[in-house]
C-alpha cells in the first residue's frame, strides 16, 4: 500500500497537462516554421535582391557610360572643329573661338602652345583676368581615340589671377603647316558631366564615379569628401578588377571601360543596405507574428485546458474519489468537449449501477440470514411439535403403539433431515426423504383425508437442493389446497429438465386466483408458522440466481402447481 | 468558484486580446512610418558666415546633413567679436527645439553660460574650430591649435635668413583657438637663437583692421622680415599691407587658410606659406558626430583632430595640396 502511494506520487510529479504539451509543441513548430521560413526566404530574397542591385548597377553604369562617351566624342567633335578653324584667318578664327567659348559654358579657357611650349594665343569668358602663366605645369594625359586627342585628370587650372576652377584638359597636337605643330588644349568644366553623375543613384546610398586606368578618380560626386580625406575608395582593388560585376566586403562595384577612352565608369551599390533593412523588417514581423501565434497557442492551451484538461482531471479525481468511498459517492456531471462529456455520462451510469449493484447485495445478504433464520425457526416450528406429539401421545394412549413408534420415528427423520449440521443445500434424496417424513405425520393427523405420490426420476437423487424445499409447498399444499371434503391427492414430481432439475408439487384442491399465487411469492407469511413459499423463492434465488425459482400455477378447483426450478449441481462441484 | 474562474478566464482573454490589438497596431505604426516625422534638426552656429574658411566648412555640413537625411541651419554673427549675438542664436536654436547645435566659439569663457544651459535643455553640443568653457559639451571637433601654431614655426624656421625678426598679428585674445596657436608658434621657436620677436598685436578679426594694424606694426619696426597670423581674415589683411608698403620680397608672411585672395598672394609673391586646415571636414564630421549623439550612438573618440596642410608657393600645384587648397564645388 505505501509503496503504491509513493509510486503514485512520482507519476503526479513526473505529470504533464497535455494544454502545456500543445502549447510547448505549437509554440516549437511555429518557432521552427518561422526560423525555416525566415532563412529561406531570406536567402531568397537576398539573392534576387542582390540580383536586381547587379541588374540595376549594370544599367545605370551602363547610362553613365553612354553619357560619358557622348560627351568625349562632343568633345572631340569641337576639337575637329578647332582643328579645321586653325587653318583660317586669325579673325575667323577670333570670332570661331570666342563664340565657342560663349556657347559652351562648361569650356574654360582655350590655349594654343608652340613646339617648345610657348603660348601662341588663348581665348577665355575671363576677360578681365590676367594671364599668368605661360603653359601648364605638367598634367598627366590619357590618350583619347586615336586622333591624337589626349584628356587629363581633374586640375586646379591655374591661367588667371584669382581664378582657380577644377578643370580637365583635352589636348591635341596640330600640323598647321609643313612644320608647324601646334598644341591646342581645351580647359572643360567637368559640369555637364558632374551634373549627370551627380544625378545618378544606385539603390539608396550607391553612386557612380569616373576614374582613369589606374585608378585615380576623374569625377566623384562625393569628391570633396575624398579631397578632405574623409571618405576613400577601394582603388587598388577595383584598379585589378576587369569590367563587370564584382562584390567585395558587402559592397557591388560595376565596372565599365569606355570604348573610347582609357576611363571607366564605377557604379557603386550596397548589397547590406539593400537587403539589411528589408529584412530586419521582415524579421521582425515575422518574430511579431511567431509571438502573436504562441500568444494565440497559450490562449488555445488556456482553453483546451478549460474544455479538456481540467474536466479529465476533474472525472479522474472524481474516479479516484469513487475508488475510496464508493457507497457515499455521489457523482456532479463533468462539463467539457463532447469526449469529455461522453465520458462523463458513462461513468455516471457506471457510478450508479455499481452502487445499485452493491445496494443489492446488500440487501440479499441481509435476506438471506433472514430467510435462513425463519428456516431454522421453522424447522422447529412449536405448533407443529405439538400437535405431532399430542397425536403421538394420543396414539399411546390408545394403544396404537406401531403407528407411534413409526410417527416417532418419522419425526426424528425429519429433524434430522432439517439441521443437516447446518448445511443449507442437502441432496435431493434427502430432501425427497424429508418431505416423505413430514407427509406421513400430516397423514397420521389428518386421518387420511388425503394420498400422496412421489414421483422422482432416479437420477436427479443426487444433485443437490436447498433444504425444506418441498415441505413448506407440501405444507401450503395441505393447509390451503386440499378441500377436505373431498379425497385430496398429492402429486410430487422431480425430474430433470435440460440442465435444471424441477421440483413440482402438485394437488387437486381448491385452487387459487392468479393474484393469490402472486401475494404468496412476495409475502411472508408467518401467520402460518411455517416457512413460506416466498421463503423457498427466496432462498432458491439467492443460491442460484433469478432465473431460477418457484412458480406457482393454479386454477380455482381443479388444483394447484407449483415447480421448483434449480440448476443441476452435484455434492462434489459445490463447495460449501 | 466556478463563476469567478469563468470570469478570471474572460478577463485574461480580453485582455491578452487587447495587447495583440495594440501591439498589432504599433508595429504597423513602424512599419508605415518611416524617418519622415522626427527628422533631426541641427543648427550650425559658427563665428561668421562669409569667409571662405566658414562656406567650405558649410559646404561639409551640408554633405552630411543630405547624407543623414538632416534638416541643418547655418548662422553666424556679422562680426567675429560678437558672443553675444552667438549666445542669442544658440537660445533661440534651443527655443526652436533643435537636437543638435554644432558651435564655434567666438569667445572661450562668454559662450560657455549659453552652451550649458543648451546642454541642460537636452540639446547634443558639438564644437568645432574653435573651443568654449564648458564641460558639457559631447564632442569636440577642431584642428590642432596647437601643432597647427607650431607647424607655422616650422615655416617660419624654414626660411634661409639668418635672423628673424618676427611680427605676430593675432586675433581677438578671448578666441581660445587663436591662442592656442600663438602658443603653439612662441613654444617651438622659444629656443632657437635665430629668432627674436619684436611685436605682437591683437586685431579684430577683420581685413581692415588686421591690415591698418600690420602697417602700423611694420612702420614702427622696421626690421621685422616675418610676420605670422592665424585666420583668414588676419591674413588677407597682412597680405594687403604687405603689398601696399610694397614689402612682399623683403617681409616673409606665414598665414593661415586658404582664400581666394590667399592663394592669389602666395602666387604673387606676398604670402609666402599658408598652413590650410581641413574645414570641410570640420563641417561634415560635426554635423555627422551631432547626428550620432542624437541617436544615442557612442562615440568612439569625442576630441577630433582635423589635418592641417603646410602650402608653399612650390608645392601649392602638387595633387594633393590642390585638392586641400581649391575648393571644389
Amino acid at each position: 500500500m505505501k509503496n503504491n502511494k509513493t509510486f503514485r506520487n512520482n507519476i503526479r510529479d513526473r505529470r504533464i497537462s497535455l494544454s502545456s504539451v500543445m502549447t510547448c509543441m505549437v509554440a516549437c513548430i511555429v518557432l521552427v516554421a518561422c526560423i525555416i521560413g525566415v532563412v529561406i526566404f531570406t536567402s531568397f530574397y537576398e539573392n534576387s535582391v542582390e540580383q536586381n542591385a547587379i541588374t540595376n548597377s549594370d544599367q545605370v553604369v551602363s547610362q553613365v557610360e553612354n553619357m560619358v562617351t557622348n560627351y568625349t566624342k562632343d568633345m572631340s567633335n569641337i576639337m575637329e572643329m578647332v582643328r579645321v578653324n586653325m587653318d583660317k584667318t586669325e579673325d575667323e578664327r577670333n570670332d570661331f573661338f570666342q563664340n565657342l567659348i560663349h556657347i559652351r559654358e562648361d569650356v574654360e579657357a582655350i590655349t594654343v602652345h608652340n613646339e617648345e611650349g610657348e603660348l601662341i594665343a588663348y581665348w577665355s569668358n575671363e576677360s578681365e583676368t590676367v594671364l599668368k602663366h605661360p603653359r601648364y605645369n605638367n598634367l598627366s594625359y590619357t590618350k583619347l581615340e586615336d586622333d591624337g586627342l589626349y584628356i587629363s585628370a581633374p586640375h586646379v587650372q591655374n591661367l588667371f589671377k584669382n581664378y582657380y576652377p577644377w578643370v580637365v584638359t583635352f589636348s591635341q597636337k596640330m600640323q598647321i603647316e609643313e612644320d608647324e605643330v601646334i598644341q591646342v588644349s581645351m580647359d572643360i568644366r567637368f559640369s555637364n558631366i558632374a551634373d549627370y553623375v551627380d544625378a545618378v543613384g544606385i539603390g539608396t546610398h550607391g553612386y557612380c564615379y569616373i576614374a582613369d586606368k589606374d585608378g585615380n578618380i576623374v569625377y566623384h560626386p562625393q569628391q570633396q569628401l575624398i579631397y578632405a580625406g574623409l571618405k576613400k575608395e577601394q582603388s587598388d582593388n577595383i584598379r585589378e578588377y576587369k569590367d563587370g560585376t564584382h562584390t567585395l566586403n558587402g559592397v557591388i562595384y560595376t565596372i565599365h571601360s569606355l570604348k573610347n577612352c582609357d576611363w571607366r565608369i564605377i557604379g557603386v551599390s550596397y548589397v547590406d543596405e539593400q537587403i539589411g533593412a528589408k529584412v530586419s523588417g521582415m524579421i521582425r514581423a515575422v518574430l511579431f507574428v511567431a509571438v502573436m501565434v504562441i500568444l494565440a497557442t497559450v490562449l488555445a492551451g488556456a482553453l483546451l485546458a478549460k474544455t479538456f484538461s481540467r474536466p479529465a482531471k476533474e472525472l479522474a479525481s472524481a474516479m479516484s474519489r469513487f475508488v475510496k468511498e464508493a457507497e457515499s459517492f455521489e457523482f456532479y456531471p463533468v462539463k467539457g468537449t463532447e469526449e469529455i462529456e461522453v465520458l462523463s455520462d458513462s461513468f455516471g451510469h457506471m457510478v450508479l449501477q455499481i452502487q445499485e449493484l452493491m445496494e443489492k447485495v446488500r440487501n440479499e445478504e441481509i435476506t438471506l440470514r433472514k430467510t435462513e433464520l425463519n428456516a431454522l425457526q421453522a424447522q422447529i416450528n412449536p405448533h407443529f411439535l405439538y400437535n405431532t406429539l399430542d397425536s403421538i401421545a394420543w396414539m399411546c394412549e390408545v394403544g396404537r403403539t406401531d403407528e407411534a413408534i413409526e410417527m416417532v420415528n418419522a419425526l426424528a427423520r425429519l429433524f434430522r433431515i432439517s439441521i443437516s449440521r447446518g448445511h443449507e443445500l442437502i441432496t435431493v434424496e434427502q430432501e425427497l426423504k424429508h418431505a416423505e417424513c413430514y407427509l406421513k405425520i400430516q397423514k397420521f393427523r389428518y386421518k387420511s383425508q388425503f394420498t400422496y405420490e412421489f414421483k422422482v426420476e432416479e437420477s436427479c437423487m443426487g444433485y443437490l437442493c436447498n433444504k425444506i424445499t418441498l415441505q413448506p409447498l407440501i405444507e401450503n399444499a395441505i393447509v390451503h389446497g386440499l378441500d377436505m371434503s373431498e379425497k385430496g391427492e398429492i402429486l410430487i414430481e422431480v425430474y430433470e429438465q435440460g440442465q435444471d432439475i424441477i421440483m413440482k408439487v402438485c394437488d387437486n384442491g381448491v385452487g387459487m386466483t392468479q393474484t393469490q399465487c402472486e401475494e404468496i411469492l412476495q409475502k411472508d407469511s408467518h401467520h402460518n408458522n411455517g416457512i413460506g413459499i416466498k421463503n423457498v423463492n427466496d432462498r432458491v434465488k439467492i443460491y442460484f440466481g433469478e432465473q431460477y425459482g418457484v412458480t406457482i400455477s393454479s386454477e380455482l378447483d381443479e388444483g394447484t402447481k407449483v415447480e421448483i426450478c434449480m440448476p443441476k449441481i452435484l455434492e462434489e462441484d459445490y463447495e460449501m | 468558484m466556478k463563476c469567478s474562474r469563468k470570469k478570471r478566464t474572460a478577463v485574461l482573454f480580453i485582455t491578452i486580446c487587447l495587447v495583440m490589438t495594440v501591439l498589432t497596431s504599433c508595429q504597423l505604426k513602424q512599419m508605415e512610418a518611416g524617418s519622415d516625422n522626427s527628422k533631426i534638426n541641427v543648427a550650425v552656429i559658427a563665428k561668421s558666415t562669409t569667409s571662405q574658411y566658414w562656406k567650405t566648412t558649410f559646404a561639409g555640413a551640408n554633405a552630411a546633413s543630405a547624407e543623414y537625411n538632416l534638416d541643418i541651419t547655418f548662422e553666424g554673427p556679422y562680426n567675429e567679436e560678437d558672443y553675444e549675438t552667438q549666445n542669442k542664436m544658440i537660445r533661440a536654436a534651443v527655443e526652436n527645439g533643435v537636437d543638435a547645435i554644432v558651435f564655434s566659439a567666438v569667445d572661450y569663457n562668454a559662450n560657455a553660460e549659453a552652451i550649458d544651459e543648451a546642454v541642460g535643455a537636452g540639446v547634443k553640443v558639438v564644437v568645432i574650430d574653435s573651443d568654449v568653457n564648458s564641460d558639457l559639451v559631447g564632442c569636440r571637433i577642431s584642428t590642432d591649435n596647437y601643432k597647427a601654431g607650431q607647424m607655422v614655426g616650422e615655416a617660419v624656421l624654414a626660411g634661409e635668413e639668418e635672423s628673424l625678426k618676427v611680427g605676430i598679428v593675432n586675433f581677438d585674445k578671448n578666441s581660445e583657438n587663436g591662442q592656442q596657436r600663438e602658443r603653439g608658434f612662441r613654444d617651438y621657436v622659444a629656443d632657437n637663437e635665430r629668432v627674436t620677436i619684436i611685436s605682437s598685436i591683437n586685431v579684430n578679426s577683420t581685413t581692415a583692421e588686421a591690415k591698418a594694424g600690420t602697417i602700423r606694426m611694420l612702420k614702427e619696426n622696421p626690421g621685422i622680415n616675418i610676420i605670422v597670423t592665424f585666420n583668414e581674415w588676419t591674413s588677407l589683411g597682412v597680405g594687403y599691407a604687405v603689398q601696399e608698403l610694397g614689402l612682399a620680397d623683403e617681409v616673409r608672411v606665414v598665414a593661415f587658410d586658404s582664400n581666394v585672395v590667399s592663394v592669389g598672394m602666395l602666387e604673387t609673391g606676398e604670402v609666402d606659406a599658408l598652413i590650410v586646415q581641413n574645414p570641410y571636414a570640420m563641417g561634415y564630421l560635426g554635423v555627422e558626430y551631432a547626428w550620432m549623439m542624437t541617436n544615442g550612438e557612442k562615440l568612439k573618440e569625442t576630441d577630433i583632430d582635423t589635418t592641417t596642410t603646410l602650402i608653399t608657393r612650390d608645392n601649392m600645384y602638387e595633387s594633393d595640396n590642390q585638392k586641400v587648397l581649391f575648393p571644389f564645388d
